[in-house]
């Protein structure tokens, strides 16, 4: 299953911008020279951290040669642009292009390792390379390096004028290339399979992901990039020096890293910003200040081993969390109106086990007719159910927890399908509502099976729509499903306004004037519904469900519409149904995923025949 | 090769071959107990040797090179038990173990670093060798020292190899090396077995830092170059039994020995390198490696 969207569609987008406007801006607010040092000097940290993160995070591949590709880079720049006379701005690339070659000769013989052999080849190697270079004095100075590189300059400009600023933007723009490759690198082709090697290696390679040339591949790139920043510090700093191959540096570089966050693209970058900044303000200390970032590192691996970067996603998480929140309690008044416009029937909210939970319910001693919608929905998407049959029946429709006005839960025990069905129960026992008939859609059809699986209440009969029955799982989630990306946005914890606006369209309707309430609870939806549906997927007892249709004690149909984009209905058709009204599913002709709501007229004929028939009324 | 420079090489190469045993040997028992590679074991090194020159020195305390050996051992078993319990011990039931003890024996290495720079500055001292004086043996002449070292290395891991092997102790660690739940179950404290493993470890690390003091000059980074040494040696020989590193240690301090000779200081490591990719490629678990590990 494939899911990348371009970088402009996810919710990447505004914060970039941000970053970037803010970085351009910096040097213009703080003219002074040190403040630009230390950010050109963030630059090239988080370009050895990030390039390092595509074998060692990405690719899983404890590569501990990076950070001497780095140094190499510097040692290729001296040598081209002093000794040679290579222009700098040639000499850059071609840092880069050396420390390619040598990752590529270094990656030859881990082809066959693993794990710490990985660690071990690529120090003793890096330790080869650091001997080499002292020990060829004519060329590299030996232990006293190189001094007097040449600078960058431009027609005659020199980048070290005015403050630095000339260093300070090209470092920017190598910075924001070299994500960019590395962005492009992790989404293409040859990420998936760097990823895919990385979490499982013998699958990965039965799928014909050749393990030895993407392990070359992920080195090569890693270290151009590894070498062209080595290359541009060698420009910036004028100096090179073998102790850039010592552990000190490894150090700082590798705590970026873990403090960033393992294989995240933005984790390294935040951190080479924190630990740069927080290693500059400690440089008075000497010695102490080595131990004090040690001391750091091993702390942040004992108590937060998911960095910066988890500690940005657990931040989002509570942002968003208090937005879906206040979202709910912003529409429960504000479009309370357009609710009863729509449903035609007064709002009710019951206290439950999970959230307080806002019910409509059309009234009167009617036989019941329970509707529960689908993830990431609201209760407004059966307001042709309501039309059609508040004169026949009690119907009653509720926003799931974390929906709609219904207020957020706990998602640890109540973002999954049993949970639901509790809230049902506890629902219909409040609104003294027995024997109903279900109507669930998607998610929600889940839920009327667990409704009916667990025997708490009694159903009189069953249809569900837009979903698969399920015994084994999850290997029946992926066969009764088209894989899709839509799948994966049904988990996705964060949505972008893209993504959920796609997602809407195809899991609901195209935004009209008719479904434009039903558009606005998906922003509405709290994210980590959408997780813990699928992380907590195996809380729910879905062999028993299976059982209970098998046995067929209860009246069911599945009516779908056979436009339905997500369904597979084939397995639906040759799931072993003991007793299913009509002796299969039923379609909607033109029918998507919501056919009670694309084609209400025709399902709500077909729901007449269903409860005509199967449920005697 | 003249016969007096051949000689001279042989005796070198059993010097550096001896203290690579005693390193790797070092190395080799954390890694068949806890899984995992002792970045710091380099730092520990540098750590005995100070503690050795503390203790022995006469700008110090003057206790005398023997009881400086004793302290240093001392101490280094100890400080690996602590390493052991604030580095490693809260990663043990992690997947990814092997790269976070990496990362924080790199860190805890920088800690120990720069503690000495901290307390003994960054200045190299000498400890004074525990004897004067050249030894001549026919052809041979090889410095009392560097003899006396051979003899004690062979002899401490002798005794190191009698303690994993027939002392209850020693059995109980190989047994939690071949199987930990197994030897959960028997009723072993595994957390115990690991902490004296990587003091034991420590405690040789520290060994070797004396003697490495005896012969060169000390200084807060000089464990860089002998965990290097260590590291080849161990990829090289393979942990398949207690004696692999150490045969291997002698095949590495020969072939280093005969390097020096013919390609000079600077390419001996390189050769060493290359002889390890070469055993890699050919034989990834090691010279005498068997596809598995333990003790």
């Amino acid at each position: 299953m494939r899911y990348d969207p371009p970088f402009h569609k996810t919710n990447g987008l505004v914060p970039i911008i941000v970053v970037a406007i803010g970085l351009i801006l910096f040097p213009f607010v703080f003219t002074d020279t040190f403040s630009r040092h230390l950010l050109v000097l963030v630059f090239v940290y988080a370009m050895v951290a990030v390039s390092w993160d595509l074998t060692l995070g990405f690719g899983g591949l404890v590569n501990f040669a990076h950070v001497a590709m780095f140094a190499c880079g510097i040692y290729a720049y001296a040598i081209l642009a002093k000794t040679l006379g290579v222009s700098p701005w040639l000499a850059i690339p071609a840092a880069g292009v050396v420390a390619m070659i040598l990752a590529v000769a270094i990656t030859l013989p881990i082809l066959r390792l693993d794990g710490i052999y990985v660690i071990l080849v690529t120090l003793a190697f890096s330790q080869l390379l650091y001997q080499v270079v002292i020990s060829q004095s004519d060329l590299t100075g030996g232990t006293v390096g190189m001094v007097t590189l040449p600078s960058l300059k431009l027609f005659g400009y020199k980048f070290i004028k005015d403050g630095k600023i000339g260093y300070y933007f090209t470092g920017l723009l190598l910075l924001a290339a070299s994500v960019t490759v590395i962005y492009w690198v992790i989404r293409s082709r040859i990420g998936r399979a760097i990823v895919a090697l990385r979490d499982h290696k013998y699958y990965a390679q039965s799928r014909g992901v050749s393990e030895a040339r993407t392990r070359i591949y992920a080195m090569a790139i890693s270290a151009f990039i590894s070498g062209v920043a080595g290359g541009f510090y060698g420009s910036y700093v004028r100096v090179a020096s073998p102790d850039a191959f010592g552990i000190g540096f490894l150090t700082i570089v590798l705590s970026i890293l873990l403090v960033g966050g393992v294989g995240s693209l933005w984790g390294p970058v935040i951190a080479a910003f924190v630990i740069t900044l927080l290693a500059e303000s400690l440089a008075n200390l000497g010695p102490w200040r080595e131990i004090l970032i040690a001391i750091l590192i091993i702390l942040i691996m004992v108590f937060y081993p998911g960095g910066l970067w988890a500690a940005v996603q657990e931040l989002r998480e509570i942002v968003d969390v208090r937005r879906s929140a206040l979202t709910a309690w912003f529409n429960r008044r504000r479009y309370k109106g357009r609710r009863q416009e729509l449903l035609n029937v007064e709002e009710k909210y019951i206290e439950t086990d999970h959230g307080t939970i806002a019910v409509a319910d059309s009234g009167g001693d009617k036989p019941v007719l329970l509707c529960l919608h689908g993830n990431s929905s609201s209760k407004e998407v059966f307001q042709y159910q309501f039309e059609s049959y508040r004169d026949r029946f009690r119907v009653i429709a509720y926003d799931l927890p974390g929906h709609g006005v219904s207020t957020n839960a706990d998602p640890e025990t109540s973002y999954n399908v049993a949970a639901y069905a509790d809230a049902a129960e506890q629902i219909l026992e409040q609104l003294e509502a027995s024997e109903p008939i279900v109507i669930g859609w998607s998610l929600g059809g889940y839920v009327g099976l667990e409704l009916a699986a667990r025997a708490n209440v009694k159903v009189r009969g069953l249809v569900i729509t837009g979903t698969s029955p399920l015994n084994i799982v999850p290997d029946d989630f992926g066969a009764g499903y088209n894989a899709d990306s839509h799948m994966i946005l049904a988990g996705k914890h964060f949505l972008s306004p893209t993504e959920t606006k796609n997602f809407v369209t195809s899991a609901v309707a195209p935004l009209t004037e008719e479904s434009a309430y039903l558009h606005k609870a998906m922003p509405r939806t709290d994210g980590r519904a959408r997780l813990y549906m699928i992380t907590k997927i195996n809380v729910t007892d879905w062999p028993r469900q299976a059982r209970m249709l098998r046995e067929g004690k209860i009246p069911f149909a599945i009516m779908n519409g056979p436009e339905d984009p997500f369904l597979n209905h084939q397995y639906i058709a040759d799931w072993p149904y003991g007793n299913i009204w009509t002796g299969k599913p039923n379609d909607i002709p033109g029918g998507l995923h919501t056919p009670f709501f694309n084609k209400p007229k025709e399902f709500n004929a077909e729901f007449d025949r269903f409860l005509k028939e199967a449920c005697g009324f | 090769m003249p016969m007096e420079a051949l000689l001279s090489v042989l005796t070198g190469g059993l010097v550096l071959g001896s203290l690579y045993a005693l390193m790797a040997t070092g190395l080799a028992v954390v890694w068949t107990t806890l899984g995992i590679f002792n970045f710091a074991h380099g730092a520990f090194i540098a750590v005995g040797a100070y503690v050795a020159w503390q203790i022995s020195s006469a700008d110090a305390i003057g206790a005398g090179f023997v009881i400086g050996l004793v302290g240093a051992v001392v101490v280094l078993f100890v400080i690996g038990v602590i390493a052991h319990f604030l580095l490693v011990q809260p990663f043990e039931r992690k997947p990814n173990l092997v790269l976070l003890s990496v990362v924080t024996t790199l860190a805890g290495a920088t800690i120990f670093e720069n503690l000495l720079i901290v307390g003994w500055g960054a200045r190299p001292k000498q400890i004074a060798p525990m004897l004067e004086g050249d030894l001549h043996l026919g052809e041979v002449s090889i410095s009392q020292n560097e003899a006396i070292i051979i003899v004690l290395v062979l002899f401490i891991l002798a005794l190191v190899g009698f303690f994993l092997r027939r002392s209850r102790t020693g059995r109980a660690m190989r047994a939690v090396a071949q199987n930990r739940e197994a030897a959960q179950l028997m009723g072993l404290d595994v957390p115990k077995l690991f902490g004296m493993a990587f003091g034991l470890s420590a405690a040789l690390a520290g060994l070797a830092g004396v003697f490495i003091g005896s012969i060169r000059f000390i200084n807060p980074s000089m464990g860089a170059d002998p965990l290097l040494k260590a590291l080849i040696v161990v990829i090289f020989g393979g942990v398949a039994r207690f004696t692999s590193p150490i045969y291997a240690a002698f095949i590495a301090g020969m072939v280093e020995a005969f390097a020096i000779y013919y390609v000079g200081l600077y390419w001996a490591p390189a050769v060493l390198f290359a002889l390890m990719i070469v055993v890699l490629v050919i034989k990834p678990e090691g010279l005498f490696g068997k596809h598995e590990r333990s003790v």
